[in-house]
Order: structure tokens, then C-alpha cells, then sequence
């Protein structure tokens, strides 16, 4: 019956403060405070402060700052352009043409930024109105962006890996790579779907792009060859166990100011610009992870996870009901929180849960990066729609209707995580890992 | 000990949530009063907390350095001892020191469902909202302080092999002590190394978390008082 009332209180508290526009992090601590203070005997504030300095001075967490760095650096360089013309002599031969630069660049994009919203930024402002000029339907330009920026949450390096990562203790070279290929299926999906639209829509192709010779493509892509190289680099070093999560993210921070200076678009400004920029991200999380290890804290005095966890057990749901469940219980949170928030909000819960389901922790760090993904692009609350609302000047229903075919797709993703776990686990398992 | 003991005859709770919000009830009620006596305290935090994050971004920097360092050590067979904990110092000062600036550049994220709604919701639901979260950030100050004076009173030393040189502590020996003792304590400094005592590290843990309390009652008054927060650039979603 305490857990009953328990949950509650804490859910109670938590939506109050989080819906009176709280700032997330802040909203964790205070409700891990109630129930600090309703349910243990222990002094809040100071067992609030020695979790939250352990956390925070952590060694795995250097990992954070330093991939959104490298992310800051490539975005203010000139890589928009880059890669929308080094990609478009290439894509041209496809079915469905240039639409594919949308996914392309994002799969790209996202092997250097972990967030969604940089890379639908940084490849929006050069395809679409590139896109719009050759005279492709507009649903096909903002559905299949909408659709492909959310690789960026899952092609590693990712912010939402990371932050899961730290919460439950695992190896975050791990969740990178086991990211990798559901990632790549993801796109792959993607662009069947650009595939399909030019076999069945043939009235709505543009005409064909102008021939181009060899040479001239090798030299509209010299830009994108480095970067690359700078991916293959950074997620290399993780796979073959030459570097950890960290280190790898210094490389990549080295490898991006080289890559700017060379360009020639490294200025201090931009240097500072990029720098104040990733410090201020960094902080945001930070924040909000501090809150979250307060409230799981909390959250572990009252038995409440463990408690849930059992009673779930005790139902004998089946590992596929129970992933079920939670898609549609993330989905639905996730009409109303950002991805990262609903991750860590919920892994003091659903940790204990799945663990004790047997459900590997890996490949569920890549189903719950879909997940969420999913409802980034769904409305009310889907952070990508707003982003492409900045952009486009679209109203966010048209943006999300044109979406529909993507978010149709992550979910034949879910589909295909279930049946097919070694997609994300078999990579992980086959890597060679270095201590630490 | 007790954790809201009296200062200056208040009980500290008090001094820490009652009298700030009572300043922004007031300066709400006398505008005119308050635009004339604030601007020039605005300027000076505005200043304090872009000097606050530039110096978490330099934090940022060092944690860079230190990785660097860290693998050049490991390629040419050296040890850096303590790299690991040294990057998670610089990990804490990047975040807690960047709290205030994050918070005015809109950086910090929260739902803005009520927000959205119209005007006068706006005001009334991001006063409360601000209210609140100062509130708490006030607590998370107030303890951060305490942890941070009783790791300085029990002489908490680094769990790894992280070593700091005498000096360094002598030098912060001094802020808080008379200048008239600043001879003795430099002299009394040895030229050898000690295990990272923890409050060192944790300093940037108090300042920031102060500035976040600060820039967000800050940002309550500047509501009340002008009508619009002091955050630029938030997405509300």
C-alpha cells in the first residue's frame, strides 16, 4: 500500500512541477525532495549533494561535453554546403535522386553531432532550398528530413546514448557501436521509402539532374572526404578498442579544428561561438542528470522500483508484451518531454524492470533511442517539428502529416529491433573493448 | 548540527527563501522604485555570470587537455597519475559554473505547455515557475556550501592517486584568512605534493550553484519588475 501512495505522490508532484514549466532538472530535485522528505528519515540535502557530486565529477561523463564540441565546431563551419553539394553528384543516380541527400547528409551529420536538432539544422539550410529549386514536392523535402534527422540520435556519437549510459552504469563504447547498424537499417528504410515515391509517384519526378564527369564529382566532394575520414576515425577507435568514449571525442574535438582551420572558417569567433555554445548544452544536461540521480536516490529509499519491478514480473508478461507496453508508454510521455528528459526520468524505474526481465540493457538503450526518437517527430510536443516550423515557416500540423510515412517506418524499426535483436547486439559483442 | 541555525539573529531559512521573495513581492509593487535601484546591480551579474561561464568553457578546454595528455602518456609509456579524476574535477566545474549563463542563454530546457497559452498566463505561470525553481536551486546552494565547508572541516582527501601541490592550497589558504597571516601560511607552505583535498574540486560545485540561485531570483525580479525575464533565445517548445 506505501507503494501505491508512493507513486502517487511522486507522480503527482513530478507533473505538477514539470507542467507549471519548472526547468527539468530543477523540477527532479525538487520532487526527489518530497519524497526524500515524506518517506526516509535521512537528511535530504546532504545525501542530495553527495550523489550529485559523484555524478557530476564523474570520468565517463568527460564523454558528454566533448562529443557536443565537436558537433559546435562542425556545425559552424561550412560543412552545410559541403555536404549537400559533395553528396549530390553521387545521390543522382538513385531512384528518387536528390531526396536522398536529405538522408545521406544526415547519416553523416549525425556521425559527428549527437543531436537531432544541429543535424536537421545544419543539412535543412543547404537541401531545402536547394531541393525546393530543382522542383521536388515539398511533402517528400520536409517528411524525409523530419524522418532522417533523428539518426542523429542514433548514429554514434549520441547524446541520448550517453546520458542513458551514464544513468545505468554501462559502457558507453558499447551503446555507440551497438547504434551503428540500427542506425544504417534506419536510413536504409528511409530511403527505400524515396525509392518507393519515385517508382509509384511518377508524375511528381523533377528532371533529371545534368551529367557530370568524374573528375568534377571528386572535386564538388573534397570537403566531405575529410569529414569522413574524421568519422571513420572517431567511431573507428572506439571498434577497435584503441581508444575509449573520451578519448575519442578528443580526437574528434582535434580533428574538427583541424578540419575548420583548413577550411578556413575557424575564426576566434566561431572558436568561441562553439565552445560557449557546448559549455551551455553540456551545462543543460548536466542539470538535468543532477536531478535525475537525486530522484533515483530518492526513488531507491521508498522500494518503489524494486517494488514495480517485481509486480511486473509477478504478471509473467512476456519480454515482447512488456516492450510493447513501454513504446506506448514512452511514445505518450514523449508527446510531452523532450528525449533525453524521458530517458532519465524513467531509467530509476524501468532499469529494475528490465534487468529483471532479461532484457539485454544494450540493445534496450537502442530501442528506447527509436522510441523517443519516434516522438520527436510526432506532435504535440515533437522538438524536430518545431525546429523544421523555424525553417520552413510551415504550419507544425503539415510538417508532422508529412512525417506520418517516417514515423510509420521507426515503428517497423521497433518491429525489426524485436524480431532481430542481434542487429544492435551482435556488433557490441564483437568488438574489442579497452578497459575503462 | 543544525542546517537553518540563526544569522545575524534570522533563522537561515529565513534569510534564504523569505526575504528574497519578499524583495521581489516588493519590487513588484514598487516598479518605479525598483528600476531605478537594480540596473546597475543587473549590469554587474550580467557581467558575473558571462565571467562564470567563460571560465566553465576554459574547464572545457582543460578537460581537453588532460585526455590529450592523457593519451600522449599512454602512447610514449608514461603515467599522468590521477588524469581520470583531474578530467572529472574539470567535468564538475564545467557543469556547476555554467548553470547561471546556460539558464540566461535559454539553454536549460523545460515544458512550456501553460507557457503558450497567452500573455497573462505567460507572466503569472513563469513568475511561479521561477519562483519554484529558485526556491530549489536555493537548496541545492545551501547544501552544496555545507558539503563543501565539511569536506574542509573533516579533511576529506581524494578516494585516487590525484595530487595537488601545497602551494596551490596555500594560495586559497589565504583568500579566506586575514592578509595579516598570509606571511605565516606562505611560509608554513611546503614545496612538496598532497592528495586532492576534496573541497578544492568542490569549490566550483558552490560558486555555481550560488550563481544559479542568484541569476534566478535575479530573473523572478527582472520578471516582475520589467515585465520580461532576463533569458534570451529559449525555445519554447
Amino acid at each position: 500500500m506505501t507503494e501505491l501512495y508512493a507513486t502517487a505522490i511522486f507522480l503527482f508532484v513530478l507533473f505538477a512541477l514539470l507542467g507549471s514549466s519548472v526547468w527539468v532538472g530543477l523540477a527532479l530535485m525538487g520532487v526527489a525532495w518530497v519524497g526524500m522528505e515524506l518517506f526516509t528519515v535521512r537528511p535530504a540535502g546532504d545525501a542530495m549533494i553527495t550523489t550529485i557530486w559523484t555524478g557530476a565529477s564523474s570520468w565517463t561523463l568527460t564523454a558528454l561535453p566533448l562529443f557536443i564540441w565537436m558537433g559546435e565546431i562542425l556545425y559552424r563551419t561550412r560543412l552545410s554546403q559541403d555536404l549537400f553539394r559533395g553528396l549530390a553528384p553521387w545521390m543522382r543516380w538513385l531512384p528518387g535522386g536528390l531526396l536522398h541527400t536529405n538522408i545521406a547528409g544526415c547519416t553523416i551529420f549525425a556521425a559527428v553531432s549527437g543531436s537531432s536538432a544541429a543535424t536537421l539544422t545544419t543539412v535543412g539550410k543547404m537541401s531545402i532550398p536547394e531541393l525546393r529549386r530543382r522542383g521536388y514536392p515539398e511533402y517528400m523535402i520536409i517528411g524525409t528530413l523530419a524522418g532522417a534527422a533523428t539518426l542523429g540520435l542514433m548514429i554514434p556519437p549520441s547524446l541520448t546514448l550517453i546520458v542513458y549510459g551514464v544513468t545505468i552504469n554501462e559502457s558507453i563504447t558499447k551503446l555507440f557501436i551497438a547504434g551503428l547498424i540500427p542506425g544504417l537499417v534506419l536510413a536504409a528504410l528511409f530511403m527505400s521509402y524515396i525509392v518507393a515515391w519515385h517508382f509509384f509517384k511518377k508524375d511528381e519526378r523533377p528532371e533529371p539532374e545534368p551529367k557530370m564527369s568524374f573528375g568534377s564529382m571528386m572535386k564538388e566532394s573534397r570537403f566531405l572526404i575529410p569529414v569522413l575520414v574524421l568519422v571513420f576515425t572517431v567511431i573507428g577507435s572506439m571498434y577497435f578498442g584503441w581508444a575509449t568514449a573520451t578519448e575519442a571525442a578528443a580526437v574528434g574535438v582535434i580533428g574538427a579544428l583541424t578540419l575548420a582551420l583548413i577550411q578556413g572558417s575557424l575564426s576566434w569567433d566561431t572558436f568561441s561561438a562553439s565552445l560557449m555554445g557546448a559549455t551551455r548544452t553540456s551545462a543543460m544536461i548536466a542539470l538535468i542528470l543532477m536531478g535525475a540521480a537525486f530522484l533515483s536516490l530518492a526513488m531507491g529509499f521508498t522500494g518503489l522500483p524494486r517494488a514495480l519491478a517485481s509486480w511486473i514480473d509477478g504478471m509473467d508478461l512476456s519480454p515482447v508484451v512488456l516492450i510493447a507496453a513501454l513504446t506506448v508508454f514512452y511514445l505518450v510521455l514523449g508527446m510531452f518531454l523532450d528525449g533525453l528528459s524521458s530517458v532519465v526520468l524513467t531509467m530509476a524505474i524501468v532499469e529494475p524492470m528490465i534487468r529483471q526481465a532479461g532484457i539485454d540493457v544494450i540493445w534496450f538503450g537502442i530501442f528506447i533511442v527509436v522510441v523517443v526518437e519516434t516522438a520527436q517527430v510526432t506532435p504535440p510536443i515533437g522538438f524536430n517539428l518545431f525546429v523544421l516550423q523555424g525553417m520552413t515557416k510551415h504550419e507544425i500540423s503539415y510538417i508532422a502529416k508529412t512525417a506520418i510515412p517516417m514515423v510509420m517506418l521507426m515503428l517497423l524499426m521497433i518491429v525489426i529491433l524485436v524480431v532481430w535483436p542481434e542487429i544492435a547486439t551482435w556488433l557490441p559483442n564483437n568488438m574489442r573493448q579497452m578497459g575503462g | 548540527m543544525n542546517d537553518w541555525q540563526s544569522i545575524l539573529g534570522l533563522p537561515l531559512w529565513a534569510l534564504l527563501f523569505v526575504i528574497p521573495t519578499l524583495l521581489a513581492a516588493l519590487s513588484l509593487i514598487y516598479r518605479k522604485t525598483a528600476l531605478r535601484v537594480f540596473p546597475p546591480l543587473w549590469r554587474v551579474l550580467d557581467r558575473l555570470y558571462l565571467a562564470s561561464g567563460m571560465l566553465a568553457a576554459s574547464f572545457m578546454c582543460v578537460i581537453l587537455l588532460i585526455i590529450v595528455a592523457q593519451m600522449i602518456s599512454r602512447w610514449t609509456g608514461t603515467t599522468f597519475q590521477g588524469s581520470t579524476e583531474f578530467a572529472g574535477y574539470a567535468m564538475a566545474g564545467t557543469s556547476f559554473l555554467a548553470f547561471a549563463h546556460a539558464l540566461n542563454h535559454g539553454a536549460h530546457i523545460r515544458v512550456s505547455i501553460l507557457l503558450n497559452i497567452n500573455d497573462f498566463t505567460k507572466f503569472w505561470v513563469d513568475a511561479g515557475a521561477t519562483l519554484i525553481a529558485a526556491i530549489t536551486a536555493t537548496y541545492f546552494a545551501r547544501y552544496a556550501v555545507k558539503t563543501n565547508f565539511l569536506s574542509d572541516i573533516l579533511n576529506d582527501r581524494t578516494q585516487g592517486q590525484d595530487q595537488v601541490p601545497e602551494w596551490l592550497l596555500a594560495l586559497f589558504n589565504m583568500i579566506t584568512s586575514s592578509p595579516a597571516d598570509w606571511g605565516t601560511i606562505w611560509a608554513n607552505a611546503g614545496s612538496g605534493w598532497v592528495y586532492t583535498p576534496v573541497w578544492l574540486p568542490q569549490l566550483p560545485m558552490s560558486i555555481g550553484t550560488i550563481l544559479l540561485a542568484i541569476a534566478l531570483w535575479d530573473n523572478l525580479v527582472r520578471l516582475l519588475v520589467n515585465g520580461k525575464t532576463n533569458i534570451v533565445g529559449e525555445i519554447l517548445e
